[in-house]
């Protein structure tokens, strides 16, 4: 190769050289877009999982429901009265038979 | 050719060629960019449309009618999702779904119906396209459904009531209809205040299902409130419990119980009989669902008898300690007789109302003016709403006219050509209680108490409930209506039921009063109607209902028994009225 010639290598580098800011700016294109890629799969996870939360709170909801409606089944009154007299033989005591503690 | 002329020989450059394939590239270059430039710029909105129908979904909450409750929180209705079973007989019908026989056969199985009824069902006409199969079917049954996979056979969210309380509450909280809809008791009357509307939302759904973008509500829905009621829960079992004891006992054609906080007004226990189940709704009868104790008016008998003596003490026509003479027991009021049990001979007013004297009570009413008796019953709730928010409640009836016979102000006396509530019985005796402050019933749980409105002089208030002591004590006319521990100041009333042209044979037992006397808590009035039994006045039939009720109620409420001390001093003054 010839003294006086140049290596494009070099000019290559030597203009990318004098490009970086443009280069620079480049990359954050990249990178952003890259970003933006990510941070929205990322938010479509979560509204998923917002909206499992939710579903199971619903569903959290409907069983307090059943739930709630076994509980009062179990201690409605007249049965827990019943219980009460008949199986465990217990009375109301009367007002003279009641001993009235004051709380100081 | 020599080898220096093929050395020279340079390829040459065809042009047209070149021109052609650069064209070609050029061309799909720009077709490419066009198309592109078509797509984003000109006309983007079909693409986005074609995603949109794809991916944008509505999706609406799914709302519950709002919990009823009782003051210390326990359920009285709670609504539960299920599902409603619906098909669209074209669907079926175009896409030959019912050739499938096992799934409709696993289907009819599951909604409890024949296979043959339901196909008749979706298959009379083809034409329609929305069909009930079965409504409210649970939960476990709509997942097995879905997976049924039927063509045309669908699933939408409803709600079922149900009422844990069962029959102790059922006039009182009502029912809903099929639709969620009250059609009765506080399910009617509060029915905006518990009913929600869902909120619509804009969702994109992935390809999976799952919301991945919320895109804002369309419909901003309305939270379902709850409701917290005056009852309390353990007193209104109580009442219903001994309540039905005493109709089936009396063999009477209904009962009512009303239970009120003197000092507020607050509704604690309201009970019907016959009562029916609000669970099952097949075999509902309209006179088990009525709330009688506001919808009912009876001729509340000698139960009224206080209020003509608080009257004429306003009125000045009588002093506390006036000796009154009711000999011979009998008397002649133009042509009509006005008669007591026996001849009672020289009477105190507490007397008259321990010994329920119809002489007494006449002779003071006829002492003063017509217009001042109304206008203490008045004043005192009779011939007014209570204040109460409850559908179909009754005013009661006060006859208004310009003149009254002699015999019609007697009469008017002891309770009779006036009616009442079992409500209006209970305030009255309520407002006795809270020493002539008269409260607004209230069936919601109240934070503080209302500004009441003063209706008796304070005083004239107490002596009564003195007086009203000795009606339980020895010698009174309801002996079943003491109770050990905390005196009772009542009134027992025996009204004959009036029929057309006059007053016929079947009666009504009542009882009213406030416990205890000393410090007064409750009011409760006990009407039980037509009982059948040789018992039928109020002290036999309405009194022991009155001290059951009432003393385990106080107790349920810690209120402390009387001290002995007070016990002899309130007995030392029941002694002195004799």
């Amino acid at each position: 190769m010839a003294k006086g010639q140049l290596s494009l290598p070099k000019i290559v580098l030597q203009d990318l050289w004098n490009h970086k800011w443009v280069l620079l700016l480049m990359l954050f294109v990249l990178l952003n877009a890259v970003a933006v890629v990510y941070y929205s799969y990322a938010s479509r996870k979560l509204i998923s999982e917002w909206d499992r939360l939710l579903q199971q709170r619903d569903q959290l909801d409907v069983e307090w429901r059943n739930l709630l409606l076994e509980e009062q089944s179990q201690t409605e009154h007249s049965r827990i009265i019943r219980i009460a007299t008949k199986q465990l033989h217990m009375k109301r005591p009367l007002p003279n038979e009641e001993v009235v503690v004051k709380l100081p | 050719m020599t080898r220096a002329a093929k050395q020279k020989q340079q390829p040459e450059l065809i042009h047209w060629r070149l021109h052609v394939v650069l064209g070609v590239v050029c061309l799909l270059f720009v077709s490419l960019i066009t198309r592109a430039a078509y797509i984003q710029v000109v006309e983007p909105e079909r693409l986005r449309h074609e995603s949109d129908m794809r991916t944008l979904r509505t999706t609406s909450t799914e709302v519950q009618r709002g919990l009823i409750t009782d003051r210390n929180g326990e359920m009285l209705a709670v609504s539960v999702p299920v599902r409603a079973v619906w098909a669209d007989p074209k669907v079926i019908h175009d896409n030959k779904s019912v050739d499938d026989r096992r799934r409709w056969q696993a289907l009819a199985d599951v909604l409890q119906v024949q296979e043959d009824k339901l196909l008749d069902r979706v298959t009379a006409n083809p034409k329609r396209r929305f069909v009930y199969l079965k409504r409210q079917v649970t939960p476990i049954v709509a997942d097995y459904i879905k997976k049924l996979r039927l063509k045309g056979v669908y699933l939408k969210a409803e709600s079922r009531r149900y009422y844990p309380a069962g029959e102790t509450i059922a006039q009182l909280v009502g029912i809903t209809n099929i639709d969620d809809v009250g059609i009765e008791g506080i399910e009617q009357a509060y029915n905006s205040w518990l009913t929600g509307t869902p909120s619509k939302q804009k969702v994109r759904k992935s390809r999976d299902g799952h919301v991945v973008e919320r895109l804002g509500v369309i419909q901003e829905g309305e939270k379902p409130n709850d409701l917290v009621l005056s009852i309390d829960q353990r007193i209104q079992a109580l009442a219903y419990r001994e309540l039905k004891k005493a109709t089936e006992y009396n063999q009477a054609t209904s009962g009512s119980i009303v239970v009120l906080d003197v000092h507020t007004g607050e509704v604690l226990a309201m009970v019907n009989t016959p009562s029916y189940n609000p669970n099952s709704r097949d075999e509902l009868q309209s006179f088990r669902m009525r709330n009688r104790a506001v919808t009912d008016t009876y001729e509340p008998g000698s139960t009224i008898k206080p209020f003509v003596v608080a009257a004429a003490l306003e009125a000045g026509v009588v002093k506390l300690d006036e000796i009154i003479p009711t000999s011979p027991g009998w008397m002649r009021i133009g042509g009509r007789q006005v008669r007591d049990a026996r001849n009672f001979g020289d009477m105190s007013l507490a007397r008259i109302l321990q010994k329920s004297s119809n002489m007494g009570v006449s002779k003071l009413s006829l002492r003063m003016p017509i217009e001042q008796l109304i206008g203490t019953y008045n004043s005192m709730g009779l011939g007014n709403y209570t204040g109460i928010d409850l559908v179909g409640e009754s005013a009661g009836i006060i006859r208004e006219q310009h003149r009254w016979s002699d015999f019609e102000r007697a009469t008017l006396s002891f309770g009779y050509g006036l009616t009442a509530t079992p409500l209006q019985l209970a305030k009255m005796y309520a407002t006795l209680g809270s020493g002539g402050i008269s409260y607004p019933a209230s069936i919601l749980k109240l934070r503080k108490a209302p500004k009441g409105e003063r209706v008796l002089d304070e005083k004239i208030a107490h002596e009564l409930i003195k007086m009203l002591v000795g009606v339980t004590e020895k010698g009174g006319t309801a002996l079943l209506a003491h109770i050990d521990g905390y005196p009772v100041a009542g009134k027992t009333g025996t009204s004959r039921k009036a029929v057309a042209g006059g007053y016929g044979d079947d009666y009504v037992a009542l009882f009213a009063g406030i416990a205890p006397a000393n410090n007064p808590r409750l009011a409760i009035s006990v009407v039980i109607n037509d009982p059948k039994s040789d018992h039928y006045y109020g002290g036999d039939v309405a009194a022991p209902v009155f001290a059951k009720v009432m003393s385990a109620s106080l107790q349920m409420l810690n209120v402390e028994p009387i001290s002995p001390q007070e016990q002899s001093r309130l007995a030392a003054y029941t002694r002195g009225v004799r």
